[in-house]
């Protein structure tokens, strides 16, 4: 799934032509839409990050701590 | 000294939150002849509470048998300062408390009970801990808000590790803002103090020791006691029209040094079982590999439907050399049921294999060169249901000191694992601005 998956997700990024202009980013500019993770999920993600084995790939912490309790 | 995570001096934060407020105060006088929109317009404070426990029956202390009951108590705080119109200086500070249930069978002779049992928790020491961390950052962004480039440390502690990070990263908007790439790393030097089942330390003698002879393992101490981490993340967000935009996430993480948790039993299967009571005495601890590449690839699609309803969907795809792979996937939407209260409710999804180097209790042979019984290297599925709810006061008409309260959030998610284990988190997190 993940071959057909992440060339789709990259060839819907790349083929963005339309520019948005600053006046038109007010839906944007919500602050609902941050693209990153949001400070609210930080513990979330640090169980998360110490339960599994997968770690990293959301814009937060990617290595550090023992994890081991 | 243990430090309770109700002990910190309420005299400190106000005298913290008075000095974070003058040097706020001090920046604008010091730019009152021009006017430049500031990247931060004021200080602002995070203050951020959670509550995690667990359970099941998957110890990794105990072989992959035994409790895995555990709580954490965590405090933070967070500032945000602006030292001037471009540049934004964040400290984060905070520590965790947390007891754990298998780790107080590193040594289960501490135990009261009559019969000693991986299923029960011991009253030692090595019950509970407290880590605490510092994380301050400085960030830069160009007059004309095209470039920000970052640095930061990290600095954490607790009874038996002490992790060093440092990184920086650099950003660059293009395509009329609608383009951001950045790159960033980040470096941690960690550092362990061994500490090894009780029954394989040196001089250990328990007259109650059952089993087919002499307990005597054949135990090699561990060599190493350093875990470097080294990470290069790749950023590249894209505005996809007036309603979308999206991100796409790339890191290559090494790791380098003690893998292992030096305190987690193996039992094998070709070896004799000794036992105290109904505790089985280990043969071994884990040993895994002194290095480990991971590759996290993953995407965020943000939409605003309208003025009521924003979903946030991501997705990520996990690999590493360990023979680890996995599948997450997640979806959040804001509900705005009014101009000051939004809803959170969300669910995530979370499956993985299991690593080259995971064996269930007595299945792995000591003739092998790794082996874990750590359930969180095993093969299994996750899903994650929550909610929360944020208020908001652009207003800020509720004040502390010189802070107003501009958002205050509750968030609650309940984890449920394929392998029995359980838990449940609850977050409180209040975000302060300073009042000017």
């Amino acid at each position: 799934m993940t071959k057909y998956l992440l060339p789709l997700v990259l060839m819907l990024f790349f083929s963005s032509c339309v520019v948005v202009k600053e006046y038109d980013k007010v839906y944007l500019n919500d602050d609902e839409m941050l693209l990153s993770a949001k400070g609210m999920e930080r513990f979330e993600t640090n169980f998360q990050i110490y339960r599994e084995a997968a770690a990293g790939a959301n814009g937060g912490k990617t290595g550090g701590g023992c994890g081991c309790n | 000294m243990r430090i309770s995570l109700f002990q910190i001096p309420s005299r400190f934060v106000s005298i913290f939150l008075l000095g974070v407020t003058f040097c706020a105060n001090l920046s604008a006088q010091q730019n009152g002849n021009t006017y430049t929109k500031r990247v931060l317009e004021t200080a602002e404070v995070d203050m951020l509470f959670s509550y995690y426990g667990q359970d099941g029956n998957n110890a990794a202390v105990t072989g992959g048998e035994g409790t895995e009951e555990l709580t954490d108590a965590t405090s933070t705080l967070v500032v945000r300062m602006p030292l001037n119109e471009n540049d934004v200086l964040t400290v984060d500070v905070g520590l965790s408390a947390y007891t754990s249930a298998s780790s107080s069978n590193v040594s289960p002779l501490d135990s009261s009970n009559d019969n000693l049992s991986p299923f029960d928790a011991s009253s030692g020491e090595s019950r509970k801990d407290v880590l605490t961390y510092i994380n301050p950052s400085y960030q830069h962004s160009s007059a004309d808000r095209n470039t920000i480039w970052s640095v930061n440390a990290y600095f954490s502690n607790e009874y038996d590790y002490t992790s060093v990070g440092f990184g920086g990263s650099y950003s660059r908007s293009f395509n009329e803002n609608n383009t951001e790439l950045t790159v960033s790393s980040q470096i941690f030097l960690d550092q362990w103090r061994i500490i090894n089942p009780i029954e394989l330390r040196p001089g250990f003698f328990d007259d109650r020791v059952e089993g087919p002879g002499t307990y005597n393992p054949n135990f090699e101490a561990l060599d190493k006691e350093n875990r470097n981490s080294y990470a290069l993340s790749l950023n590249f967000s894209q505005i996809l029209g007036k309603r979308w935009q999206g991100a796409v996430f790339a890191d290559a993480v090494v790791q380098q040094g003690l893998l292992s948790t030096p305190f987690q039993r193996v039992y094998f299967g070709d070896v004799g079982d000794f036992f105290i009571d109904d505790f089985q005495l280990a043969d071994d601890v884990e040993r895994l590999p002194d290095s480990r590449f991971k590759l996290p690839l993953g995407g965020r699609l943000n939409y605003f439907a309208n003025d009521f309803l924003v979903l946030r969907g991501y997705y990520r795809f996990y690999w590493d050399d360990w023979g680890i792979s996995s599948h997450t996937a997640s979806l959040e939407s804001a509900v705005k049921i009014s101009d000051r209260f939004t809803l959170y409710p969300n669910y995530r999804y979370y499956t993985q294999t299991a690593a080259d180097y995971f064996y269930e209790k007595e299945a792995a042979l000591s003739s092998f060169d790794f082996y874990t019984s750590d359930f969180d290297l095993s093969q299994y599925d996750a899903h994650q249901y929550g909610l929360g709810i944020r208020y908001k006061d652009i207003f800020t008409n509720a004040t502390i000191l010189k802070f107003g309260l501009k958002t205050i959030e509750l968030r609650a998610s309940k984890y449920d694992r394929s392998d029995g284990l359980d838990a449940f988190i609850v977050t409180l997190g209040t975000t302060f601005v300073a009042i000017q």
